[in-house]
């Protein structure tokens, strides 16, 4: 009884929080091709509705009744699990992302945490992981399609994405060592008290270089312009997902776009405060409403996520896509050497001044 | 003239120039300029077909065949618009008027639009302005065949899109009036 009670109480809580990420992939849909038609002086999507804020449904539905063709040549199996491969991943890792403040309530006699599925004390090196596996599903699907568009983009994605997860990885080890902790919401409480607090300046050594390193390895790593040589259209029609269409396609889209949520709400958490809002408490808290002060947490986590997805389409209307070779150069000379160097500077500062 | 390229001698980086690359100088030239087009947001998009554009007072849309204000057709049957015709969408069977063996007309005129690169050449060749180029450019169809008119469509695209029809040219042109000798029923010359 107790623990159907609990199983039934975190799948609420997972359904809430897969309900969230599939709203905002859907926003996402349109809020991408909307921002891109106004910074190109154009409307976007017009027609579907008022202003076509119907269109991701209009989207969702045409995708859901599309003929699903697996070509011929092609490895069925792997066909098929590649973008369940891919969207696994990219939705699992929200399971330790901290949406509001660290509060328990008691529900049924149980103790429950609302706004974190599962703190668990490694929740950073959790979400690397399956990042990693995502990358799987894009060189699977690539392969298995049997199409020489597809190869090339998977294989353009294998490299890619080994080196700039590493990137990632080498960025987050500076927060890692102010904050001494891998569990996300430690992290994220680490950083209360102010934006001065927040990792990207905060003393000892602000890590405003590592943010630049995770930013710009965040986005090649989701197969973003500038770095989305994966599928870059012009060159490999669609790269890895060329040969894909109807739910499986679909499949892919959601997971570019609920990695690319996932990872503006890892930069939110480790360098930006996460909840934590830019001045000490939170101001509902200060007139007195403290039963609803979450809310502002909550919506302070929003602003920051969103301002990274504004990031995202900001620099897909504005930068043209890297060649292969300077995106590997980039990646190895430039990124890694200064996530390196951060580091060790970053290491030394936190032995000298110890937080 | 020298047109090979001598490569530039490569400068040496200044103190200015890593500072640009450390602050990510000349992207962010780029990404203030999509932001300034973001908030200067002035779509030059015409939704198309709820709004459409002004068109030019030339414009060259469809073809039609004309009729004069009488009903009858201006068209003589005379080819000219064939023989000008550079990608042989006109296709004329000129015919005598039945009783009248000094009139000629077009007993079939048939276009293949699908050919047609609106040039406007039929409608200087011919001597009567029997054709015209109407205003449309709405011709979307799902089958090519329906592309293929014949001389009743082709009337019907020009009643439709010239209301107001010309007079009988032996009407318009005085000097024509003048001659006019033959012609017991046409005005005659004012003496």
């Amino acid at each position: 009884m107790e623990i159907g009670l609990r199983l039934a109480v975190s799948l609420a809580q997972i359904a809430a929080v897969m309900g969230v990420v599939m709203l905002t992939v859907m926003v996402l849909t349109l809020a991408e091709r909307k921002v891109l038609g106004w910074m190109q002086d154009r409307m976007g999507p017009m027609e579907v509705g008022p202003y076509g804020v119907l269109q991701p449904i209009a989207d969702g539905l045409k995708l859901f009744f599309k003929e699903d063709i697996i070509p011929a040549g092609a490895n069925k199996f792997l066909f098929t699990l590649a973008p369940i491969l891919a969207l696994v991943p990219a939705l699992i890792g929200f399971a330790v992302i901290p949406f509001g403040p660290t509060m328990t309530i008691e529900l049924f006699g149980m103790q429950v945490k609302p706004f974190v599925i599962s703190d668990i004390n490694i929740g950073i090196l959790y979400i690397l992981a399956f990042a990693s596996i995502g990358a799987y599903g894009i060189i699977l699907g690539g392969w298995s399609s049997n199409s020489k568009y597809s190869l090339l983009g998977g294989l353009r994605s294998a490299a890619q994405v080994i080196s700039y997860e590493l990137n990632v990885g080498l960025a987050i080890v500076g927060v890692i060592l102010l904050s001494g902790s891998l569990s996300l919401v430690k992290i994220t409480e680490a950083q209360a008290g102010g934006f001065w607090n927040w990792f990207i300046i905060a003393m000892p050594f602000p890590q405003i270089f590592a943010f630049v390193v995770y930013v710009i390895s965040s986005v090649a790593e989701t197969n973003r312009v500038p770095f989305d040589l994966p599928e870059a259209e012009s060159e490999l029609v669609a790269g890895f997902f060329t040969e894909y269409s109807g739910m499986r396609f679909a499949f892919f889209f959601i997971a570019e776009y609920a990695n690319m949520i996932l990872v503006s709400c890892v930069a939110a958490a480790l360098f930006l405060g996460g909840w934590n809002a830019p001045y000490p408490g939170t101001i509902l808290e200060y007139i007195g409403l403290e039963r609803i002060a979450w809310m502002e947490n909550v919506v302070w986590f929003a602003a920051k996520v969103y301002f990274f997805l504004f990031l995202f389409f900001w620099l897909r209307a504005t930068l043209p896509r890297l060649r292969y070779d300077q995106l590997m150069r980039f990646g190895w000379k430039v990124m890694l050497p200064i996530a390196l160097g951060n580091i060790v500077l970053t290491a030394i500062a936190a032995y000298f001044f110890p937080r | 003239m020298n047109v090979a390229t001598t490569a530039q001698p490569k400068r040496k980086p200044s103190l200015g120039d890593w500072l640009k690359t450390l602050t990510f100088y000349e992207l962010l030239v780029g990404m203030k300029a999509t932001l300034t087009h973001l908030l200067n947001y002035k779509p030059i998009t015409l939704q198309y077909p709820h709004e459409k554009r002004l068109l030019p007072d030339n414009y060259r849309g469809m073809l039609a065949l004309l009729r004069y204000d009488d009903g009858t057709e201006k068209c003589v049957g005379c080819d000219l618009c064939e023989a000008a015709c550079p990608s042989r969408v006109i296709r004329v069977v000129s015919g005598e008027v039945p009783g009248e063996p000094t009139k000629r007309y077009s007993k079939e005129y048939y276009m293949d639009m699908t050919r047609c690169l609106f040039c406007g050449l039929c409608v200087d060749a011919c001597p009567v302005d029997a054709l015209g180029m109407t205003r449309e450019f709405e011709w979307a169809v799902y089958d090519k065949r329906q592309l293929h008119l014949n001389k009743q469509q082709l009337l019907a695209i020009g009643d439709r899109a010239y209301p107001v029809r010309e007079k009988r040219l032996e009407l318009q042109h005085p000097n024509v009036a003048f001659f006019n000798v033959t012609f017991k029923h046409l005005p005659q010359k004012e003496n």
